[in-house]
């Protein structure tokens, strides 16, 4: 072996050595607990019937009831439901929020760092403040609509406005996130050209449209998609709010899983309702990661 | 010798003396608990409970550290959220852990603790007379309460420490009687009244909460039918036959068309709230629930109030009761202590004064809830609740035990179900015969998921 190769297998060696720690706590923190949730899929697991945990006689049975348990199809369209529509108002309103406080001056500062507050509270905070402006009768937005007589339906306990009350919600809590991300990408972008493009005699919607959203559309890409994956968080809402309700209007999956396994104890079938859900939260976070080496190579 | 030898000599004590007196003062200081542990059997021990969150563990705080002097143990007791000690609970038990002495026995869980043997046999304590006095008297207990905490061959493994009677309060019968209504005794006659109250002066013709698997059966029940076929024999659910579809559509309507807005997510806080604050005319809940609007001092419409019996069906008035209880998880360390605690926490004499000190009427000794002394203190405007109380907790246990749905473990299963189907016919998602025809299929498939054989 050459030098230069001793040389190499002697990095190569001490970055496993370097590594070797964080990959064990990695392993033992999130890798550990993953395949114990793989195992338990496996298995008709009941908490009142310990045994259950360890037969294996049928492993697939849980994923084989998955397509023909109407709760479970329903959960995973809620979820879209929730996850495009949440998303979708959150780029667009975080961008326009953006937009409008792109410029210098102390109250705009003052303003961003007062839009950034609800993205920072704890998920149960947001959930209460929520819970008290759609309750009839404490709630100021029905004391208000009371004086201009305006007859609004309980909103969490309206089919046709419940998910929507959730995406509200949802949305007035990370619409911050996109707003930061989005309000820096714009700061990134050089005076020169827009100012160039007033000289040609563009407009400020073509300056928008051929100048700011190309900049900031890998942005707009890429927060969309965290906010995608983070969005089967919306627990705490579904929990308080509407309770998956009425009916199974609001009821997500990570809802529905959190019932079978706490309320009917079935941690078996749960944890397989749960290995889906993962399965296509990782199928999202690698479009997330493929977007981003695609976006490095065009640059 | 010195002077200063001849100043200690006339102090009375020397240098030995002192060092004797300071290894006696050391071991005496070392060495009490044998001494103390003659009279108090338990000096030494800690135990460990846990239950939700609830008034009569708040106030029964208040004496434990009488009952840490009297037995010298001490009492670590964890309260927590009811979501959360139910989930803590069923885990630690289901996993046959040692973290608790005593726990709660969770009404909603009892029978799925019980059937998997998760619980200790309290039997044993009871029967042996070193452990438990004949003044104790297992059998005081209304029998009712007790019916959730026993298995099919009658053994307990819990005491109940509060007892839940539905009864039905009215808050504005100064309305009702400027209408000429009297207080409804059929579905029929309760339909009317809160179809003539509601909107009168701002007042809505009922309320409720989102339990609905608990509000339902009675009206299930009282139109003959049943969550299912033959509790606790048959336990095939019974939820599409036409009494449950009939009674889904009375509950329904009543709730749609005289209710406040937004009921479907009420909780039971805000439920009692409307009541007291008179802001809703009807609600029927648990005793504990509603006879606030006569006793409580947040109560508005004291003096405009009745409790009484709920309605009756076209069978007959099925008002649901229940209870929670305390028992002994099978692996717990300190199981004697244990008892020793729950003895002393449902006695006769601390529930009484419980009754007499605070007020807490919803205990669930006979002989106290039959005392002169809780009849005075429970009888207001002329109407004696602890009478009504111990009628209605008493009824399961007359004649066929009509709560025996309740004790079934697959009723989880089955009143998720029901809950789901009621809120889809409530808001006119889908008729009643099609929501329970849905939810029927709905239980036999997650039961059977869930392993039982039907």
């Amino acid at each position: 072996m050459s030098g230069k190769g001793l040389v190499d297998a002697e990095r190569r060696r001490f970055n496993r050595l370097a590594l070797a720690p964080s990959l064990i706590v990695l392993f033992v923190i999130a890798g550990l607990p993953a395949i114990y949730l793989v195992v338990a899929s496996l298995t008709p697991f009941q908490l009142v019937n310990p045994g259950s945990s360890t037969d294996f006689s049928a492993p697939l049975r849980n994923y084989r009831l998955l397509p023909d348990d109407p709760r479970f199809v329903n959960s995973l369209w809620v979820q879209a439901k929730l996850s495009f529509w949440g998303v979708l108002f959150q780029v667009l309103l975080g961008m326009l929020l953006a937009l409008l406080l792109h410029t210098q001056s102390r109250v705009v500062e003052f303003a961003r760092t007062f839009f950034l507050i609800p993205m920072v509270l704890p998920p149960i905070v947001v959930a209460i403040i929520w819970k008290l402006i759609y309750t009839p009768d404490i709630s100021p937005l029905y004391y208000a609509a009371g004086l201009l007589n305006i007859a609004m339906p309980s909103l969490t306990s309206s089919v046709d406005f419940a998910l929507t009350a959730i995406i509200i919600a949802d949305t007035w809590e990370w619409m911050p996130f996109t707003f930061l991300m989005v309000l820096a990408a714009l700061q990134t972008i050089p005076d020169e050209f827009s100012e160039a493009a007033l000289v040609d005699g563009a407009n400020r919607l073509q300056i928008f449209f051929y100048i700011t959203l190309p900049f900031i559309t890998p942005i707009l890409v890429i927060s969309g998609m965290f906010r995608l994956i983070d969005s089967v968080k919306a627990f705490p809402l579904v929990f308080l709010l509407t309770g998956g309700g009425p009916g199974s209007v609001t009821e997500v999956t990570n809802y529905y899983a959190y019932l079978l396994a706490f309320d009917f104890n079935e941690i078996g079938y749960s944890s397989a309702v749960t290995i889906v859900m993962l399965l296509l939260v990782v199928a999202v976070s690698l479009g997330v990661v493929w977007m981003g080496r695609r976006r490095e190579a065009m640059e | 010798m010195t002077k200063e030898n001849s100043s200690h000599k006339s102090a009375g004590f020397s240098r030995r003396t002192l060092l004797q007196a300071g290894a006696a003062t050391v071991g005496a200081a070392a060495f009490p608990m044998p001494v103390i542990a003659q009279t108090k059997p338990f000096a030494g021990v800690t135990l460990r409970g846990a239950s939700f969150q609830h008034r009569f563990f708040t106030l029964l705080q208040n004496y434990i550290p009488e009952f840490e002097a009297q037995t010298g143990m001490k009492v670590d007791l964890q309260l927590s959220a009811f979501p959360v000690y139910n989930q803590q609970a069923n885990l630690e038990l289901s996993s046959g852990g040692s973290a608790f002495d005593f726990v709660n026995v969770t009404f909603i869980l009892a029978a799925r603790w019980v059937a998997a043997g998760l619980l200790a046999n309290l039997d044993e304590f009871t029967g042996d007379p070193n452990l438990t006095p004949a003044e104790w008297k297992p059998k005081d207990f209304v029998e009712g309460a007790q019916v959730p905490y026993r298995d099919a061959k009658g053994a307990t493994y819990g005491y109940s420490w509060e007892g839940g009677a539905m009864v039905m309060g009215l808050s504005r019968m100064d309305l009702m009687e400027k209408k000429g209504l009297k207080i409804p005794k059929t579905f029929a006659e309760l339909q009317e009244v809160c179809a003539a109250i509601n909107g009168t002066d701002g007042v809505t013709g009922l309320v409720s909460f989102q339990l609905h698997h608990w509000c339902l059966p009675p009206y299930i029940q009282g139109f003959g039918g049943n969550i299912f076929r033959n509790p606790p024999a048959d336990i095939m659910p019974a939820l599409n036959s036409p009494e449950a579809i009939q009674a889904i559509e009375f509950y329904a309507n009543l709730l749609k068309n005289y209710a406040p807005k937004g009921v479907l997510t009420y909780t039971e806080d805000q439920a009692r709230q409307a009541l007291l604050t008179g802001r809703s005319n009807i609600f029927i809940h648990s005793s504990a629930w509603i006879t606030p609007i006569l006793l409580s001092n947040e109560s508005k419409v004291k003096d405009t109030s009745r409790v009484v019996r709920m309605p009756a069906g076209p069978v007959r008035d099925f008002p649901a009761a229940n209870s929670q209880g305390l028992g002994i998880p099978k692996n717990a360390k300190n199981k004697k202590a244990a008892w020793e605690f729950i003895k002393w926490a449902l006695s006769p004499e601390i529930s009484m004064r419980l009754v007499k000190e605070h007020g807490h009427s919803s205990v669930c000794r006979k002989s106290v809830i039959e005392s002169e002394e809780y009849r005075r203190l429970n009888t207001v405007n002329g109407q004696d609740l602890g009478a009504l109380y111990l009628e209605v907790l008493g009824l399961p246990a007359k004649g066929e035990n009509y709560m025996a749905y309740r004790t079934v473990k697959e009723f989880p299963i089955v009143g998720d179900v029901l809950n789901k189907a009621f809120e889809q016919v409530a808001t006119g998602q889908l008729a009643a015969p099609a929501a329970m025809n849905a939810a029927q299929e709905q239980a036999v498939a997650n039961m059977r998921r869930a392993g039982t054989a039907l």
